[in-house]
């Protein structure tokens, strides 16, 4: 098998310069499956988490078409990528949450379940029967230690605590934005964390938005739900943003 | 690694005798970010250094450098997600050990059992090997320091002093300058971060490097914290 080098490109095994060709190419399914780009900002007490609403059809229920899903009732996480291994991703991550509440009797921080699922994804790397699932999830929730968090979970198995972080189409373009903004963005109150994500997937796009061709999903507080956005919402945070740069 | 369906090795001899794979894994390490140690007569210092690719990046409890029992402590260069696998392996059979005999396990022990599984994942059905080498920092009951490396294959060697991943071999010969037998703890600890600073891009300070020491004097392995690196780094100037 190693003098068939071409096995490389096909399941995890090294390649000669030590890289992992399956795991950088579940990244560019990642980025690029669905073409959305996500952003998922924390505040001071608030984690919001902002992508596009593409519908496919006029014939689609709007309402079935999305990434952002709850994990729990308090953590909720936007998957990009392709959207059946979300789906995947998702429901596993549930029943890790789920199992832990059940073992431990208290609900999961949000890092310990980023964790887990970092470490469940590190497994798909390195065995070669299951391929990576292409999905980055941005896991988000209100530890009641650490406060808002932001934690982007990779096919890799990499993860890391973000203050506001991007993934998708214009991934770069999006965290450009956002690291300009870095000093600020932990003091940020819950409409302040709300606009600044929008406001920051506006001008990667470089267009403005309906309330309806948007998702917003945000939590606030330790006691908080995480919960999405109702469209008037959104329009009355679009509507605000306009009138901020009147 | 038990439940895979393939059922034969994807690690296999090439004609020349090698396993290419392990080979390839040795350069997944060598591509990382550089990490080192030193075992001095009273103690054992490991370092590496903590830069992340954004400022939005909360790297506050991000660590690369993890104790594994009391006593002693790991840290890597390769592929991070491996690292915690083999991380959380050698804790739990650390814990078990404890729970048998009721003894802290000792840093030897704990070499072994980690090489083993590095070893397992270079045979078994349908995994590839770890693309990290460990650097594994501890005192024993015995009081000796010991510094060991651990490869992808699952080799072990003590170490007076080494550096993995990146820069290396740059890293080794400064070390191989400096090393000297009778070398106490806080010399070492200096001379670690003066190795770090040679392939460091940029400012050394507390934040952005990581050192974990352990000391003969209580023998537990602790982190130091951003403000003790910062007052070594000052001293060093």
């Amino acid at each position: 098998m190693s003098r068939d080098s071409n096995y490389d490109h096909h399941i995890s095994i090294f390649s000669p310069q030590g890289r992992l060709y399956q795991m950088e190419y579940a990244f560019k399914a990642a980025s690029s499956a669905s073409g959305l780009t996500g952003i998922a900002l924390r505040g001071k007490d608030t984690c919001v988490v902002v992508t596009q609403r593409k519908v496919p059809d006029r014939l689609v229920v709007p309402s079935s078409v999305s990434h952002v899903f709850n994990i729990t009732s308090k953590i909720g996480c936007l998957a990009t990528g392709m959207i059946a291994d979300c789906h995947s991703a998702i429901q596993r991550a549930r029943y890790e949450a789920a199992d832990f509440e059940f073992k431990y009797g208290y609900s999961i921080p949000p890092a310990v379940l980023a964790k887990r699922m970092a470490d469940i994804a590190q497994v798909n790397t390195q065995s070669a029967s299951m391929r990576p699932l292409a999905v980055v999830m941005m896991i988000v929730g209100v530890d009641e230690e650490k406060g808002p968090q932001v934690l982007k979970v990779d096919p890799a198995g990499h993860f890391l605590p973000f203050k506001g972080t991007a993934s998708g189409a214009k991934e770069q373009e999006a965290t450009n934005v956002l690291e300009k903004r870095v000093e600020s963005i932990p003091e940020y109150s819950f409409d302040e964390t709300v606009r600044t994500a929008i406001v920051c997937l506006g001008s990667v796009l470089g267009s403005d938005f309906r309330g309806s061709e948007i998702e917003v999903a945000a939590v606030q507080g330790v006691q908080g739900k995480f919960r999405s956005l109702a469209e008037e919402e959104i329009e009355g945070h679009l509507n605000a943003i306009a009138d901020e740069n009147d | 690694m038990g439940d895979s369906a393939y059922s034969f090795s994807l690690t296999t001899f090439s004609r020349t005798g090698k396993l290419l794979q392990i080979e390839y894994a040795l350069n997944a390490v060598a591509n990382g970010r550089t990490a080192l140690g030193i075992a001095a007569v009273d103690g054992v210092v490991i370092a590496t250094d903590k830069k992340f690719a954004s400022a939005l990046v909360e790297g506050g409890d991000v660590s690369k450098v993890e104790a594994i029992t009391d006593s002693s402590g790991f840290v890597y260069a390769g592929v991070g997600p491996d690292y915690r696998l083999l991380v959380r392996k050698a804790r739990k059979s650390a814990q078990a050990y404890f729970r048998e005999y009721r003894e802290t396990k000792p840093v030897g022990q704990l070499v072994k059992s980690t090489a083993s599984v590095m070893q397992e994942y270079t045979q078994s059905g349908g995994v590839r090997p770890f693309g990290v080498s460990l650097l594994v920092a501890g005192i024993d009951g015995d009081g000796v320091p010991r510094l060991f490396q651990v490869d992808p294959s699952g080799a072990y060697f003590g170490w007076k002093a080494t550096a993995i991943g990146k820069n290396y071999v740059n890293a080794k010969n400064f070390l191989e300058k400096r090393f000297q037998d009778d070398m106490e703890l806080e010399d070492a600890i200096h001379t670690a971060l003066l190795t770090l600073r040679e392939g460091f891009e940029g400012e050394m300070d507390g934040h952005n490097i990581e050192v974990g020491v352990v000391s003969k004097s209580d023998g537990k392995f602790r982190l130091l914290t951003p403000e003790q690196i910062q007052d070594y780094l000052d001293e060093a100037n």
